[in-house]
Formats: C-alpha cells, sequence, structure tokens
C-alpha cells in the first residue's frame, strides 16, 4: 500500500513543489530526481506486484474519508470548468458543465453516505501494473522531455514577444506542474476499484488536458481546448449518469463485483450503466463521433501530445474498458456498440491520416485508429482479444512516444511540422530520424509487437464471426501500411552533402528519446517472456484461460528479426563506403544531384521536385469525417434504442461466440532452420527456371523465338561481376535484409509454420525494398517507390482475408495443418481463391498491374523502383523476385492439398496452369492507372471477403 | 510479327544506363549534347562497351564540318564497335551489338582478374 500511496503523493508533491520554485535550475533537479524516483517506485510496484492480484482494505473511516475527497474534488473541477465557460462565453460548454454540476451534486450526495464507503477501495492487478508501468517510466521520460522541449519553447515564445515589443511571460511552470499532477491523476485512476474515486481522477485528466491544450493561448489554442473539454464532459457525463445508475440500484461501485453482479440474477441492472461506462471510455480515447478533440489537441506543445494524447491520458479510456472486458461477453449490445464504434473509427482514421501532410495530425489519426483496435478488442470480451488489447497498449505506447518526442524536437531544429519538410532529414539530424525510423517500423511492421496484436485481434475476430470488424481490420491495416511507409521513405532519404544540425538537442530530449526506445526495443525483445509471465496470468486470472496462439518459435524468431533490423538501422554496419558514388538519373543532365537540379530547356537549369502521396481525391477527409459522425452516432443510438425495444434478459443473455482454439501443429526451431534452408537453396532454382520458361513463352507468344531458358542466372551472374557502384551507402543493406527476411518467409511456408508470419515477412521485405528505393532520393525511384507503396496496399486485405480463411477452414494458421485435413480448402474457399487469382497478377508484377517495376515492358519511369540500383544490389533483387514468384505460386497450391499424398500433384498442375495464364495475362494488358489498380483490387477483396467469410463463420451459428 | 529480335541472345532494351552493360548512340555529338553523353557514360557501371550506331554517331556523317558539331561519339565517349550506314541496318546493329558482347566478356574477364 505504501508504494501505491507514493505513486499518487510522490507527483501530487512535486507538482506544488514545482509550482513554488520557477527557476530553471531549481526545476531541472526537481523534476529530474522526481521523475526518476517515480520510475523507481513503479518498477518496485510492478516487481511487488505483478501476478499478485492485491486488494488494498482501508478502515471504514479512511475509506469514507476518500469518499469525502473524490467528492470535493469531483465538485471543484466541475465548478471550475462551469466558471471558465462563463469566462470564456461559450454556450455548449456553459449549458455541459451546468448538467454535470448537477448530476455530480447528486452523484456526490450518494456517495457520502457511511455505508456506500467500500471495504477494500484501492486494487491492482497485472493489468494495473502495466499501466503503471506505462505511466511511471514513459511518462516520467517525458517530463524530463519537457524539460529541454520547453526551453525552446520559451526561446521562441521570447523571440516572439520581443518582435511585437513585450515581455513574454514565462509559465512554464504551470506546465510541468500540470504533467505531475496528470501523473498522480493517472495513478489514481489505475489503483482505484471504487469507481467514485476513479471518477475523480478521471475528471482531474480532463481539465488537465484542458489547461494544457490551452497553454499557448492563442485563438487556436483556446478553441482546440474548449472543443476538448466540451466533448470530455459529455463521456464525464456519461460516467457520471452510470455512476448515479448504480447507486440507486444499491450494487456497490467497485468494479471487479460488477463481474459478479453480471454472472448473478440481478445482470439486467447492469445493461445502462454498461453502456454509459463504454461511452465514457470512448470518449476519453477519442473515438468517432468524438474524436475531433484529439485533432484539436495537436496545437498543444509536443510533452502534452506525448503523454496526454497518445501514451498516458487516452490509455485511461481503453483501460476502462479493457477492464470492463468480461462484462463485454454477457451484454451484446454493448459489446456490439464498443466493437463497431472501435472498428469503424479505426478503418476510418487509417484512411484519413493517408491524406495529412501535417506530421502531428497523421499521429493524431493514427492514435486514434489504434485507440479503436483497442476499443474493439475490448468489445469482443474474448481472453484472446484482451491479449490483443494487452499487447496493442503496450507496443502503441512506447512506439508512439517516441514519434511524438521525435516529432517535436525535429520541429523545433527545422521549424516545421509538415512532412514535406523532412527531405533530406538522414544527414541534416541523423540519430533523432533514425529514432523515428524505429518508431514507424515499430508502429506497423512485422515482427515488432504492433503486428502481433493485429494477428490476434484477427484471431479474436474470427472466434465472433464479426465478418465486418475482420473486413475492416484487413482494409485499415492495408491504409496504415501506406501512410507509415511514405513517410518512412521521405526519412530513409540519403543526401550526399546536408549540414548536420543536431547540436543543438538538449540532453534531456536525448535521453528521454533514446530512453524510451530502449523500452521499446526490450518490449520486442523480450515479447516471449511478457506474453508468458506477465500477459498470460492476468488473462489466466480473469477469464480462467489462457490464449495459446503463437508458438513460442515463431516468438523467438521475430525477436531475432526486431535485434536484426535494429542492428542495421541504428549501427553502421552494413554501410559500404568503399564503393564508387555515381549520381541520381536524371536523363544524363544532372548538374546537382543532392537538390536535384538539372540542365534543362533552354539551357535553364530546372529542379525536380516530388511530394509525397496524399490522395485527396481518393480518401477526401471531409467526406470520410462525415461518413463517421454518421455511422457512429447512429451505432449509438441504436444501442441505446436496443436497450429500449429488447427486453432485459435478452440483452444479459451471452453474446454470439464460437470457441474456435488455434492449433498450433507447425514444426519447432530446427524445423524452422531446415525449411529456410530448403528454401534457399531450391526457390533461386525454380524460380530461375520459371522466369527464363516465362521469356520464352512470353516471345512465343509474340512470334519470336526468345532467349535461352537459363537466360536469368546469366544475367544475374553477369550483374555480381559488375563494379561496386552506388548512389549511396546504405540501398545494398536494405536490399540484403529485404532478400534474407524473404527467405525467411519462404522458410516458414515451406516448414508448415505459420502463414500469417509468412504474409508479414513478405511484407517486410517489399518494405525494405521501397525504403531501399526511397534512399536514393531519385524522382524516378522515388515514384517508383510509392506506387509500390499503392500496390502493398491494394493487395494486402485479400492476404489477410485469405489468412482468415485459411484459419476458419482448416482450424490454424500453420501450413502444416493441410496435412491433417480431408479435404482440400478449395472447397469452402473458392471465392478467397479466386480473389487470390486476382491480386496474384499485382504481386507477381505483371501487366496489367505491373506499376512499379516491370521486367519486359518499359517504365515511364524508367525502370521504376530499381532505377537506382544496380550491380550486387540489383542482383539480389532479382533474386528476391524469383523467392517470391516460387513463394506465390505456393500459395495458390496450397489451395489444393490435403492428406493425400497424390495432392501434391493435383497442386503443382493448378500451379502450372495458374502461371501459363499469368504469362497470357501479362501479354495480353496493357497496364493500368493506379485509381484502377487500387479499386479493382479492393473491390475483389471486399467482394469475396464478405461473400466467402460470411458463409464460413456465420452459417455455423445458424 | 517482329522481324529482328535481339532478345533471342539474351539482350533487352533498358533505359536506365546503371542497369546497362552497352551504349547504343546514335547522331554527333555537339556542344550541346556532349555532357550528356559522358554522364550517361559515366552512370554506367564497369564492364560497359559502347557501339556507335549510324555514320554520324561514327565520324560525324555528312554533318561533319557544320559549325556547331564536334565529330562522332568518339569526341565524348570511348566507341568500343562502330556501325556504320545512313540509316544503319537492323542485321548491321544486331551484328555490332554481339560483337559488342564479346568484347563486354573480354573486359570481364580482365575487371575478375583485377579484382583477385
Amino acid at each position: 500500500m505504501g508504494l501505491i500511496a507514493a505513486l499518487v503523493f510522490i507527483p501530487l508533491a512535486v507538482a506544488v513543489l514545482l509550482m513554488l520554485f520557477r527557476t530553471d535550475r531549481a526545476r531541472d533537479a526537481i523534476v529530474v530526481v522526481s521523475a526518476a524516483a517515480i520510475g523507481v517506485v513503479s518498477v518496485a510496484t510492478a516487481v511487488a506486484y505483478l501476478g499478485k492480484p492485491t486488494s488494498f482494505a482501508f478502515t471504514p473511516e479512511l475509506s469514507l474519508a476518500g469518499n469525502y475527497v473524490a467528492v470535493a474534488v469531483d465538485l471543484f473541477l466541475c465548478g471550475f470548468v462551469f466558471v471558465q465557460a462563463i469566462r470564456c462565453r461559450n454556450r455548449t460548454m456553459l449549458v455541459l458543465s451546468a448538467v454535470q454540476l448537477a448530476v455530480s451534486i447528486w452523484c456526490g450526495s450518494f456517495a457520502l453516505h457511511p455505508e456506500d464507503a467500500s471495504a477494500a477501495p484501492m486494487y491492482i492487478d497485472t493489468l494495473s501494473v502495466i499501466m503503471v508501468l506505462i505511466v511511471g517510466l514513459v511518462g516520467s521520460a517525458i517530463c524530463i522531455y519537457a524539460l529541454g522541449y520547453m526551453k525552446d519553447f520559451q526561446h521562441h515564445e521570447d523571440e516572439a514577444a520581443q518582435k511585437r515589443g513585450e515581455q513574454a511571460q514565462d509559465r512554464r511552470h504551470q506546465f510541468i506542474a500540470l504533467m505531475f499532477l496528470f501523473l498522480s491523476a493517472m495513478f489514481i485512476i489505475v489503483t482505484a476499484d471504487n469507481l467514485d474515486w476513479l471518477v475523480a481522477g478521471w475528471e482531474i485528466t480532463t481539465v488537465c488536458s484542458y489547461l494544457m491544450i490551452g497553454f499557448t493561448r492563442t485563438a487556436d489554442a483556446k478553441r482546440s481546448a474548449t472543443l476538448q473539454i466540451n466533448l470530455n464532459m459529455v463521456g464525464g457525463l456519461a460516467f457520471h449518469v452510470a455512476l448515479v445508475m448504480l447507486h440507486i440500484a444499491g450494487v456497490p461501485l467497485a468494479i471487479n463485483s460488477l463481474a459478479d453482479i453480471a454472472a448473478g440474477p440481478q445482470a439486467s441492472l447492469l445493461i445502462m450503466p454498461l453502456l454509459m461506462l463504454s461511452i465514457a471510455g470512448l470518449t476519453k480515447a477519442a473515438q468517432m463521433p468524438f474524436h475531433k478533440w484529439l485533432l484539436g489537441a495537436m496545437v498543444a506543445p509536443t510533452p502534452t501530445s506525448a503523454l496526454l494524447h497518445s501514451s498516458t491520458m487516452v490509455k485511461a479510456g481503453v483501460f476502462l474498458l479493457v477492464k470492463l472486458a468480461p462484462l463485454y461477453m454477457v451484454y451484446p449490445a454493448a459489446s456490439i456498440m464498443v466493437v463497431t464504434v472501435g472498428g469503424v473509427t479505426f478503418v476510418l482514421c487509417s484512411f484519413l491520416a493517408i491524406s495529412q501532410s501535417n506530421a502531428k495530425r497523421v499521429l493524431a489519426y493514427s492514435t486514434i485508429a489504434n485507440l479503436g483496435l483497442i476499443s474493439a478488442c475490448a468489445g469482443v470480451g474474448t481472453a484472446e482479444a484482451v491479449w490483443a488489447a494487452v499487447f496493442l497498449i503496450i507496443f502503441h505506447t512506447v512506439s508512439k512516444s517516441i514519434l511524438f518526442l521525435c516529432v517535436g524536437t525535429v520541429e523545433h531544429r527545422i521549424g516545421s511540422r509538415n512532412i514535406e519538410d523532412m527531405d533530406g532529414l538522414f544527414a541534416r539530424l541523423p540519430h533523432l530520424t533514425r529514432f523515428m525510423m524505429l518508431g514507424i517500423l515499430g508502429m506497423f511492421v512485422a515482427p515488432f509487437g504492433m503486428l502481433i496484436s493485429k494477428w490476434a485481434t484477427l484471431v479474436s475476430f474470427a472466434e465472433t464471426g464479426n465478418v465486418i470488424f475482420l473486413i475492416l481490420l484487413a482494409f485499415g491495416s492495408a491504409a496504415t501500411f501506406f501512410f507509415w511507409a511514405k513517410w518512412l521513405g521521405k526519412l530513409a532519404g540519403v543526401p550526399q552533402r546536408a549540414e548536420n544540425v543536431e547540436g543543438a538537442v538538449h540532453k534531456s530530449e536525448w535521453f528521454a528519446i533514446g530512453f524510451i526506445a530502449v523500452l521499446l526495443l526490450g518490449c520486442c525483445l523480450g515479447l516471449p517472456v511478457i506474453s508468458t509471465q506477465v500477459v498470460s496470468p492476468y488473462l489466466e486470472y480473469v477469464f480462467q484461460s489462457s490464449p495459446q496462439f503463437i508458438g513460442v518459435d515463431n516468438m523467438v524468431i521475430m525477436v531475432v528479426i526486431v535485434a536484426f533490423i535494429a542492428i542495421v538501422l541504428l549501427t553502421p554496419w552494413g554501410r559500404a563506403t568503399k564503393k564508387r558514388r555515381v549520381e541520381v538519373y536524371l536523363g544524363g543532365t544532372c548538374t546537382d544531384p543532392d537538390s536535384r537540379r538539372f540542365h534543362g530547356a533552354m539551357g535553364r537549369t530546372m529542379t525536380s521536385t516530388k511530394r509525397n502521396w496524399y490522395m485527396e481525391d481518393v480518401f477526401p477527409e471531409g467526406l470520410l469525417t462525415n461518413i463517421g459522425l454518421v455511422v457512429t452516432t447512429a451505432i449509438l443510438l441504436m444501442a441505446f434504442a436496443a436497450t429500449f425495444i429488447f427486453d432485459a434478459d435478452f440483452l444479459s443473455a451471452s453474446s454470439f461466440y464460437m470457441e474456435r482454439t488455434v492449433l498450433l501443429v507447425g514444426p519447432e526451431l530446427p524445423g524452422l532452420l531446415l525449411g529456410v534452408v530448403v528454401f534457399a537453396v531450391c526457390a533461386p532454382v525454380l524460380g530461375c527456371l520459371l522466369d527464363g520458361l516465362d521469356r520464352k513463352v512470353s516471345a512465343h507468344m509474340q512470334g519470336r523465338v526468345g532467349p535461352k531458358l537459363l537466360q536469368p542466372y546469366y544475367d544475374v551472374r553477369k550483374l555480381l561481376g559488375k563494379e561496386d557502384a552506388s548512389v549511396n551507402a546504405v540501398d545494398e543493406a536494405y536490399v540484403t535484409c529485404a532478400l534474407i527476411f524473404c527467405m525467411l518467409a519462404g522458410g516458414m511456408f515451406v516448414s508448415g509454420s505459420n502463414l500469417l508470419m509468412c504474409i508479414f515477412l513478405v511484407t517486410l521485405a517489399t518494405l525494405f525494398i521501397i525504403i531501399s528505393a526511397y534512399s536514393a532520393r531519385s524522382p524516378f525511384a522515388d515514384t517508383g517507390a510509392d506506387r509500390e507503396c499503392l500496390q502493398v496496399m491494394s493487395y494486402e486485405p485479400m492476404l489477410l482475408i485469405m489468412s482468415v480463411g485459411f484459419f476458419t477452414a482448416t482450424q490454424s494458421f500453420d501450413v502444416a495443418q493441410l496435412w491433417n485435413l480431408d479435404m482440400p480448402i478449395i472447397v469452402s474457399l473458392m471465392p478467397i481463391f479466386c480473389g487470390l487469382l486476382f491480386i496474384l497478377t499485382i504481386k507477381l508484377r505483371k501487366s496489367p498491374f505491373d506499376l512499379s517495376y516491370s521486367h519486359h515492358a518499359h517504365q515511364e519511369l524508367v525502370k521504376g523502383i530499381t532505377t537506382e540500383m544496380s550491380g550486387r544490389t540489383l542482383a539480389k533483387v532479382e533474386i528476391m523476385h524469383w523467392c517470391e514468384s516460387v513463394l506465390f505460386l505456393m500459395w495458390v497450391g496450397m489451395f489444393f492439398v490435403w492428406n493425400n499424398p497424390a495432392s501434391i500433384v493435383l497442386a503443382v498442375a493448378v500451379v502450372a496452369v495458374t502461371w501459363f495464364f499469368e504469362v497470357f495475362i501479362d501479354n495480353n494488358f496493357a497496364r493500368m492507372k493506379w485509381q484502377s489498380c487500387l479499386k479493382y483490387a479492393w473491390v475483389v477483396a471486399l467482394v469475396v471477403g464478405v461473400v466467402n467469410l460470411f458463409y464460413v463463420l456465420i452459417t455455423p451459428f445458424i | 510479327m517482329p522481324l529482328y529480335d535481339i532478345e533471342r541472345f539474351g539482350i533487352i532494351n533498358t533505359g536506365n544506363p546503371k542497369h546497362a552493360d552497352i551504349f547504343l548512340v546514335t547522331g554527333a555529338v555537339n556542344h550541346q549534347n556532349m555532357n550528356v553523353v559522358k554522364h550517361i557514360y559515366d552512370q554506367m557501371l564497369e564492364p560497359k562497351v559502347v557501339v556507335a550506331c549510324g555514320i554520324c554517331a561514327c565520324t560525324g556523317g555528312v554533318f561533319r564540318d557544320a559549325y556547331n558539331v564536334i565529330g562522332g561519339v568518339d569526341k565524348a565517349i570511348p566507341v568500343d564497335v562502330y556501325a556504320p550506314g545512313c540509316a544503319v541496318r537492323p542485321e548491321t546493329i544486331i551484328d555490332a551489338v554481339l560483337k559488342a558482347v564479346e568484347i563486354l566478356d573480354e573486359k570481364a574477364a580482365k575487371l575478375a582478374q583485377e579484382k583477385k
């Protein structure tokens, strides 16, 4: 108990101290010492209570005193907001705060009764421990970061004020004091079992956020702060209404007891309160239709964005939803509401992030999308879903906070937060850029944690037969790939000469960023440990079941890959400095490759510029936001209507759920390694022959004779003998990584291991080729890489749908399960197979979808993505293409394999026919526009996905 | 139905100097395009060969004495095979390219020797 008290009271004390001691030196010292202290206490708490859920009993007098304090704080804050509303003369705020004040008084009147004092108002379990660690470690690091950041901020304020001839106010002490007050409130939220106490902490965070958003006192800031407080008051109001209902019904206000009541005869009492609590959680987590406040909050100084609006405060919202997760299994109305709102938000905000060029807005939309995913997982309420939600919380926090911190520092250094201005950052701010790249990789790519969580989400939704959400997940994931990959590419561009302006970054900023980067890598590398030692025991305790859907060996491979990527990114390993430097291709007229200047027409020197692809007409911000607002509001209203239409017994019966345990039949590590070796030896040979045959057959279709069968082999041999020359030092390293990941993916498939991992690794390999192309900063390679990102976005939904289909047909993600089947999966997955054939054309780079790179035809972009690659690098790309082709054709074949050994013959025959079919299409269709590629691929994926998954997932229920 | 197919020898056309081994140049060299030709040649990776196609690329042809023409391509970059003609016949080009491939093989062998 002492540790918890320390967690709550140390930040409070520090906040008071910071308001008193306002000099820079005093503030630095206080903040560093207390941040370290909070970190240490958090770790101590974790060590003490991990795996040991503990309730803390209070004496009745102490508990009642706590109630008094909670009510007083609550009323004070409501009054404060009311006064602010009067000062701002904002009608909505006035009305909302008046209503909230009234409801708080009513609610408080209940809490003051002696019999309402709970016996054990504080409780800590593993989920709370994880949150304590997040708040204590990441939160304190951000407080240290704020020291350096706010120095620059004040500097800018002073300059601006000098220009106006005024003296700038130094209100930094208020800012940092608010940060510590906020930390204290978060600790209260995650350790309180008594809902009255929790809501006091909840309201403190709302008001802290309001004050911090409005900190700069510009018109924009005031407007954003008002929006934030209005929307969060809706949530706060819902929370208080829920509490009033629970008080009136005589239900004890302990979260832990809610699960027991749901199981008992009084279950119908919780229907409406659960809806209200869900809405409170959803508003705090900035879900649609309440998402606009988070976008507006980006005007606040970066430490606010990092601390409140990505790592901690919004996590309080999803924390509440995850805590309520067992209840969602019982109450279908609330469950469907939370799942659908979360899912729709995820998909729409992923789309919206594509069209943003303001870095903080991209991060904001991405945060909202991920919170939607977490909410949806919590809403499902099964053990697997909560596993996914907890992992998403952990990994999203560390990745997103690094990104916000880096963007804030970069903004101060280059004076802009627009992605377009981040050109050449790789040389101007080398270390910061690498940390940002690490953060971005952590956000969306295997094997970092975020992707594991998406995997778990897939499984959970397959279990509940939630076809719509599976489709939303597939498309949203595709969209996330696109916007992260193009930002990553912008950062990866290596200019040959650039001024390094990193010197002015403060030590405190470096420390915070470095510390969180270590946390990120630690979480990724420690993934197996976290899963088995931390999360599974928690799930055992809450759900009496512990999901196991990824073999430990797979996790080990993931850990190795993460380490590998970290080494490539953060160390000089792989950098080839002995190569001859060649200039980028600008038609032979290049005068300055760094600024892409070339000798243009009429003897003028012209500059080639290229901005990122924002697709504002395909994903228009206004339209998508409106769709989201309408759909989610409709869902909320329908959920409410349902409570009045259906009778109470139906609403407290259990949700729709079909147990689908994941069978783990894949090989152990030795088998995996054997598979990789076999693939690495055989696939290039097979692929080379296939490529040669392709050229021969194409030639004959065109009335020619064509080259020798082994021509691709001669070509690669020639490439290996070429001179060592390159545009920059890093492109070959990236391509080598891509080749290795591709071999791993193929090896996993051949050894019978996890299909999803295989798909993710192939995507990772493609990503590294994309980064390699972007690193050249060449107009042609950049456009080729853009188009490659588009192609990945086009076929990604279909691949995810294919893997879900595979899971539903075989009850496993492991390819080896095919040997145990009585019938080939084509029998139940015909539409998905057709969809796969459609996107196969994209994956094999065949016309009409050879947008980014084509073997036969000329590119209007010279050679597209491989324009700046040559020699050994190009040879590796060729070999990777061979291996990929073999792998994709094996995916086609796997639909025709079952426990009969003769099925291999059938599969090979089908593959041969498919291959010939692809070559035929290649020679007969002209290249399509990229709009058509995206549109057709997505429409096909949507149609076959809905039809097939509906058939497979829903029919068992009927 | 195509009449002349160089791909049966395993050679394909690419517009990217970094991917190319053989550089086919047509036309004479003047002050404007001298640097362009040099630039593209520099971007190619060793071993590389140059084929001058057409008499203008070989010697400047009928424009040799013009005020702006410097001469054949060998005034800008080293040429390995000269394929004359006006216009150069397709058979000549194919012949020249095959000759260039022989020279390329010799250069590749020499480069491999030097690497050791």
